[in-house]
């Protein structure tokens, strides 16, 4: 329940459209996708938990429906079925709004969301993972935001080797993953132990939640994971790191182990974007190898999205200003009402805005 | 808590002037000019840091656990230590058969503390003087943070069952985390250290 009006709204276009552009540059067809679909679509995209934000409503044969939660899972379903014969990779990419319910929430406005996104799928190699955040840092350097945002990368493999080396039950698994998201080293290194973990054994495992953000994997981080997952997630984001620097964009990037929050369908690579001015992250992704199984076809993927509403109102503090329409319109008086009629259409063809008096 | 947090603060050298405390302003520098202080109510803190408008906060747990906010809680300040509790009228080991009647300020502690238990209880949920509500037989008991236990044995209660400890934490902001690293970084060891656990706290 927001509106958008006057400057607010040109900006809220114009930012669409520049990483529209951004993603059209880099070869991204745009791909529209059904405001509503089969509940089911969502659940076998997002995971239950996830899609059970969903709002949720039934058609006259009780088949239950969904508006949209997320674009991806319609993606990663169109890649399976509709471009199922056509060659790979498919680039895909998208500015929808998405809707979601919003438990305790006292910003209603945000249980409409608008994504700006793009999906690489059927490409597996490092080289995705660097094409994806390299257009991460081109839409936010398109936008001016060069200098005042920040991406940090980890990889789901990292927390996993060590959730399964501690062999977890799902729900102790779910509760260490909070707890190293809170960063609370304290109360994880408690939560072992309770859970018959030796002290030894806790401690280390606590010093996850406790591992620095910053440009280079912090010193000692190899010795706190002894399992072979996490140390071969470890080599692949240090691959990632130093591909990240030779592209000139090291300053904008940052790796953050303990960064956990809403690993999700990701199956490897996973980023948050920050931006200085907003006290959430405005957008994220990772890679998804496991999402388009669900839909019949087992292929890599990877995407990231924006979100529209975060970035304009970070944009509406600064100075970035709109082409479209910055001005006023001018007003066209005079008494011959044909006249100024094809006044007006001349004015307007040489691109200025004109308001009929 | 503040005067806790600020002696804490001091010996991790952060500073705030004598005048800047007494001068009754909400918004004050430490001494370096680097740290900017907003003094707010508890309830507010997870507020101000959620929302990015403080980088930083010191706020009790049992703050914590009501307010739900998404923040990140890197260090235990091991200050204001006290407990959230059940407390009834002496004698009573406040279980029901029917519906447990539970007066608090903590209404998420409580039914979930009830919920894990299976116990039917109705929260009535007050904003202070807690412990009135058994007395003048509002509740059956009460949920709330147990420092000394005085105030309870002035009104004739006692402690049935603990909940949880709390003490102040440090929480912090998730971009600022981000974006700021390297000065919040530096607060979080300085703090680590003037806590006491050399880095190895809990």
């Amino acid at each position: 329940m927001r509106y958008y009006f006057g400057r607010e709204a040109r900006l809220r276009r114009a930012v669409e459209t520049a990483a529209m552009s951004v993603f059209d540059g880099w070869g991204y067809e745009e791909i529209a996708t059904p405001s509503v679909d089969y509940y089911a679509l969502f659940e076998r995209g997002m995971g239950h938990v996830e899609a059970r934000r969903a709002f949720r409503f039934a058609d006259t044969d009780g088949r239950l429906l969904a508006l949209r939660p997320d674009i991806t899972s319609s993606v990663a379903r169109a890649a399976a079925t509709l471009f199922a014969s056509a060659p790979r990779p498919l680039r895909f990419c998208y500015a929808a709004s998405v809707f979601r319910q919003l438990p305790h929430s006292r910003a209603e406005w945000r249980r409409q969301g608008r994504q700006l996104g793009c999906e690489l799928i059927g490409a597996g190699r490092a080289d995705a993972d660097v094409e994806v955040l390299a257009i991460a840092a081109e839409v936010l350097e398109r936008l001016g935001l060069g200098g005042s945002y920040r991406v940090t990368l980890n990889h789901v493999g990292v927390f996993n080797g060590v959730a399964e080396q501690l062999g977890l039950s799902p729900e102790a698994r779910e509760e260490m993953r909070q707890l190293v998201d809170a960063r609370d080293a304290g109360a994880l290194g408690e939560f072992l132990k309770t859970l018959g973990r030796s002290a030894a054994t806790a401690e280390r495992a606590a010093r996850l939640a406790r591992l620095s953000a910053g440009r280079t994997i912090p010193e000692g981080t190899r010795e706190i994971l002894s399992n072979e997952r996490s140390r071969a997630a470890l080599d692949e984001l240090e691959k990632l790191l130093s591909a990240v620097e030779t592209l000139g964009l090291g300053e904008s990037f940052s790796v953050d182990l303990s960064d956990v929050s809403g690993l999700g369908y990701y199956t490897g690579l996973v980023f948050k974007v920050y931006v200085e001015g907003a006290g959430a992250r405005v957008g994220g992704g990772g890679r998804y190898d496991d999402l388009t199984a669900n839909f019949g076809r087992r292929e890599p993927a990877i995407g990231f999205v924006l979100d529209l509403d975060a970035l304009t109102d970070i944009l509406a503090r600064r100075d970035f200003e709109t082409r479209n329409g910055a001005g006023s319109p001018a007003a066209i008086e005079g008494d011959d009402v044909t006249e100024r009629f094809k006044e007006a259409r001349r004015r307007r063809a040489r691109g200025e805005r004109i308001k009929m008096d | 808590m503040q005067q806790d947090a600020l002696a804490l603060l001091g010996r991790a050298g952060v500073r705030v002037s004598a005048e800047a405390l007494a001068s009754r302003r909400l918004a004050v520098e430490d001494e370096s000019g680097a740290y900017r202080f907003v003094f707010v109510k508890p309830a507010d803190v997870p507020v101000y840091v959620e929302h990015g408008i403080a980088d930083c906060g010191v706020v009790g747990r049992d703050v914590l656990l009501e307010a739900e906010a998404d923040l990140l809680q890197p260090l235990d300040l091991r200050i204001n230590r006290c407990l959230i509790a059940v407390a009834a009228r002496e004698g009573d080991r406040a279980e029901r058969a029917g519906v447990l009647h539970v007066a608090t300020k903590y209404p998420r502690v409580a039914s979930a503390h009830f919920g894990a238990k299976g116990v039917p209880v109705e929260i009535i949920e007050l904003s202070g003087s807690v412990e009135l509500a058994p007395v003048l037989g509002l509740s059956d008991c009460i949920v709330d943070l147990v420092e000394t236990g005085r105030t309870l044995a002035e009104n004739g209660l006692a402690v049935v069952e603990t909940i949880t400890e709390s003490t102040g934490r440090l929480v912090v902001n998730r971009a600022s985390y981000q974006l700021k690293a390297e000065a919040v970084g530096r607060l979080i060891s300085d703090l680590t250290r003037a806590v006491g656990g050399g880095g190895a706290e809990g």
